[in-house]
């Protein structure tokens, strides 16, 4: 539980509808959450689940069609200016700087429109970069620099104003797994030694599992579930079984028979004429339901085993059947 | 302190943006081409015009339509920056981020609105002066302008008492940039012809017909051309301080009326357009 | 060829819109001349003005949808598409251009009509040699931003300028509103030679003739071959450079950079 004191954003019942040609679509549907100061909060979700959506909305990118939500106590609604003065965001997809002019330059342009004193806007850009190993190439065209250092060009300008609540959209999509690394730690750093707020939209469960200390699952504009990622693999139960099954099953269907039995996923290993099927399931007794329901179905279970759940396990468990359904319906 | 710092470093991008691509001297080098090139083409027009009619050449003529021509490409250059600067930051991504730091979109326009002035001005008086003798040896005649400290200080009043005006329009042209994810690009073209046609650049706003020519002669970008040629042609003080003062009226009341409009552009933020990119 | 084309049209005539906005400057430009041939008592010439506003229609289309597409097409990765692919880029860029032209010819109607509407320039025109020198004149024009586009794809970055810096400049020595070449024009003789390297001022010129003037093939003949003769090099000489280029970008590794 948050003290009212540490809540840094707070969201109640926020919705966004979007006029479209043939019907409103519900972007947001009620949602509602708190974020306490110096969290790491991950948002989870597939495509068009409302996550995108919501960092705009707090980020004074958007306005909502109902509810509320307060960044730092500040309305995000009505007081769109003192929110703007705590908060930065940055999207790992949008490179976001001028193509022609050097690294080091943007940052100082963007810590500019801050107000930022030139010595200590100088001092600041030259921290975060030696932070985020970028100082060797601040004097870069922005377009000369890698995908990765643009990216961690795109980080510093996202703290270049001291802010108290940083939204990030996929802040390592496309990264390598280095550069992903040093970013997530610089992003820790920031979290617990400075005490920022971290909001964190992402589709990467293990970046999540690694720097999140609270999730919300969110899907068709809801929050379906939140809590740290340990109480969400918790939640479900039973760890998963893994079978090793062969000939490779066609579908498992017949596992969504099973009582208790709450998502799979299946891989094919055809060198090996078999295919590993993960259930999730709810207790042991789901367990053996489902050894059964594939021996039954005339397939062989070469070898099975019990393992924890990951949280991938847990969002196809709480997403999988909608995401089913919207891709039946056309997608999202 | 937080507004200072955010228009200079906003004059100050605009500068690198425009220049950086290359170097400095070779950009405004080549900035300097297309004012020359369009007031070459108007001279010649002109110049052909009448040779071919079997009417006599008149040098003060020529001026006329050398002086507005090159002023008409210094306005139209500098009002439409606010438009592309907005549409250039969303198509870059950067936008949204100047959107979202503290007040600072009107400035960080006004700001890419002064650098390109600065240019603008360089360039158009560059591309005056070697017009001004292009012509002359092209067409062997030679072009009355009148160049003393008095008449370039007159121009030097004109060009800056006229930047509330092309600010103004530039904001009128920003607030839809704001709002609108297609067609940004567009409006330049649409701006340059119509001050083509209606600030009596080329020729006096009185041939066009009522009360089209009434409203057009009126336009602070109109006074602005006639108080330049008063200065640089007929040598005019009362007729160059009643156009300074109705250019300056006129600007105010146009600034005034596009910050509110693009104030009043917080719809955007409403439909969600700040931050989506170009159709 | 034909999708690529398609994809051109699809895109401006799918946006109504799209027409009304790009038509602007051609319309308003073209008007602004003619208030200035009219305002100096050269009525007789304000045709030029109008015939000059529907030309410069196309090749603003040439600059900004031809020569710099493909840098565009890089900056959103399709460059790179249709480079593997088993399409011939010349084809996918005459494609273009026949997109480009049917999609330029309302902006040209509409400038011809009003001109027509608000001045009644006089017309003498030799019909034939009108459409055959309006149809060299594209198909020279519409090469040449082929050319461009392949020489702006080793510009890279810089074609948004070059295409600011060029517009102007060719529009007056190709003498897009009054005669560059011949005996009317104010330029030194070497000036109009090197104009004639560009097809729209060999097409001006024949077409105010045809025109305006009503001469017939005979006297429009050397113009007609001349186009001809600058659409084939033009054509050969964008397809050698974009293979060049292709092969250049393949050993360095340049192509599928994309530039954001």
């Amino acid at each position: 539980m948050i003290s009212a004191d540490h809540v840094s954003v707070e969201v109640e019942g926020l919705r966004r509808q979007f006029k479209t040609k043939s019907a409103p679509v519900v972007a947001l549907d009620g949602v509602s959450l708190k974020v306490g100061e110096g969290e790491i909060f991950g948002v989870l979700g597939p495509n068009g689940a409302g996550k995108t959506t919501m960092i705009r909305i707090l980020s004074t990118l958007l306005m909502p069609s109902g509810g509320s939500a307060k960044v730092m106590g500040f309305d995000v609604e009505h007081e769109a200016e003192k929110v703007r003065r705590v908060i930065n965001m940055a999207s790992g997809a949008e490179k976001a700087g001028y193509d022609f002019i050097s690294a080091k330059r943007n940052l100082w342009f963007f810590s500019q429109l801050y107000g930022i004193p030139g010595e200590v806007a100088e001092k600041r850009i030259g921290d975060l970069s030696e932070r985020l190993g970028l100082t060797k190439y601040l004097d870069r065209k922005f377009y000369a620099l890698s995908t990765g250092y643009r990216q961690r060009a795109t980080i510093a300008r996202a703290f270049v104003n001291d802010p108290r609540v940083v939204f990030l959209d996929e802040p390592t999509i496309g990264l390598d797994v280095m550069t992903a690394r040093s970013i997530r730690e610089f992003l820790q750093t920031e979290a617990k030694t400075h005490g920022r707020t971290i909001m964190l939209a992402t589709h990467n469960m293990a970046e999540v599992e690694a720097i999140c200390d609270r999730v919300a699952i969110i899907d068709k504009g809801k929050i379906i579930a939140e809590g740290t990622p340990e109480d969400l693999k918790r939640s479900l139960g039973a760890p998963a079984l893994v079978m090793e099954v062969s000939p490779p099953p066609k579908d498992l269907e017949m596992l969504r028979q099973v009582a208790g039995v709450k998502g799979f996923t299946s891989s094919a290993d055809e060198e090996r004429g078999l295919s590993t099927v993960q259930v999730v399931v709810e207790n042991d007794s789901a367990a053996n339901g489902a050894s059964a329901a594939m021996a039954t179905a005339g397939y062989r279970v070469v070898a099975s085993w019990r393992k924890e759940a990951t949280l991938e396990e847990v969002f196809v468990a709480l997403v999988g059947s909608g995401f089913k359904e919207r891709e039946e319906e056309g997608g999202p | 302190m937080i507004s200072f710092r955010s228009l200079f470093a906003s004059t100050w991008m605009g500068i690198q943006h425009d220049l950086a691509w290359t170097t400095p001297s070779l950009a405004i080098a080549l900035r300097t081409v297309a004012p020359f090139a369009s007031a070459m083409t108007v001279s010649i027009i002109y110049w052909f015009g009448v040779t071919q009619s079997g009417m006599a050449l008149d040098p003060t003529r020529l001026a006329y339509i050398l002086v507005g021509s090159t002023l008409y490409a210094h306005v139209a250059s500098y009002a439409w920056v606010p438009t592309i600067a907005i549409a250039e930051g969303k198509n870059l991504s950067v936008f949204p981020h100047i959107y979202l730091t503290a007040r600072s979109t009107a400035l960080y326009v006004a700001g890419r609105a002064l650098s390109a002035f600065a240019i603008s001005t360089t360039t158009s008086l560059a591309a005056l002066a070697a017009a001004y003798f292009a012509l002359g040896s092209f067409l062997h005649t030679s072009i009355v302008l009148i160049v003393t400290p008095a008449s370039l200080f007159m121009l030097a009043v004109a060009l800056l008492v006229n930047i509330p005006a092309a600010l103004g329009l530039g904001y009128f042209l920003g607030a839809y940039s704001l709002y609108a994810s297609k067609f940004e690009w567009s409006l330049p073209g649409y701006i340059a012809g119509l001050l083509m046609v209606f600030s009596g650049a080329l020729f006096p706003t009185s041939i066009l017909p009522w009360p089209v020519s009434v409203g057009a002669s009126y336009l602070p970008f109109t006074q602005f051309i006639a108080a330049s040629r008063d200065a640089l042609i007929y040598g005019r003080v009362g007729d160059y301080l009643w156009s300074i003062g109705l250019s300056a009226l006129g600007g105010v009341v146009l600034l005034s009326v596009s910050v509110w409009v693009y104030f009043a552009a917080e719809k955007a933020r409403k439909d969600g357009v700040i931050d989506r990119r170009l159709a | 060829m034909r999708a690529r084309a398609l994809v051109r049209l699809w895109s401006i005539f799918g946006e109504p819109m799209w027409i009304i906005v790009s038509m602007g400057f051609p319309v308003l430009s073209s008007l602004a001349l003619s208030l200035l041939y009219y305002s100096i008592g050269a009525t007789n010439y304000v045709g030029f003005a109008v015939l000059g506003g529907v030309m410069v229609a196309f090749w603003g289309n040439v600059l900004w949808s031809m020569a710099s597409q493909f840098n565009w097409d890089k900056q959103e990765g399709l460059f790179e598409i249709y480079l593997t692919s088993p399409a011939s880029i010349t084809a996918i860029l005459i494609g273009m251009s026949v997109g480009g032209i049917v999609g330029t010819v309302p902006t040209a109607v509409i400038v011809s009509i009003i001109g027509w509407v608000l001045f009644h320039p006089v017309v003498a025109a030799s019909w034939g040699a009108v459409a055959l020198t309006f149809a060299l004149t594209l198909a020279s024009l519409y090469a040449l931003g082929m050319a461009l586009s392949s020489l702006y794809l080793v510009y890279g970055r810089e074609a948004e300028s070059m295409n600011e810096v060029l517009q102007e400049p060719v529009s007056m020595l190709s003498g897009i509103y009054f005669p560059s070449i011949g005996s009317f024009s104010p330029f030194p003789f070497a000036v109009q030679i090197a104009a004639s390297l560009i097809p729209l001022t060999l097409g001006m010129d024949a077409l105010r003739k045809s025109l305006f003037y009503g001469e017939g093939f005979g006297a429009v003949s050397f113009d007609l071959f001349a186009l001809a003769i600058l659409a084939v090099v033009f054509l050969a000489g964008s397809a050698y450079s974009l293979k060049a280029l292709e092969r250049k970008g393949r050993r360095d590794g340049t192509i599928s950079v994309r530039i954001r």
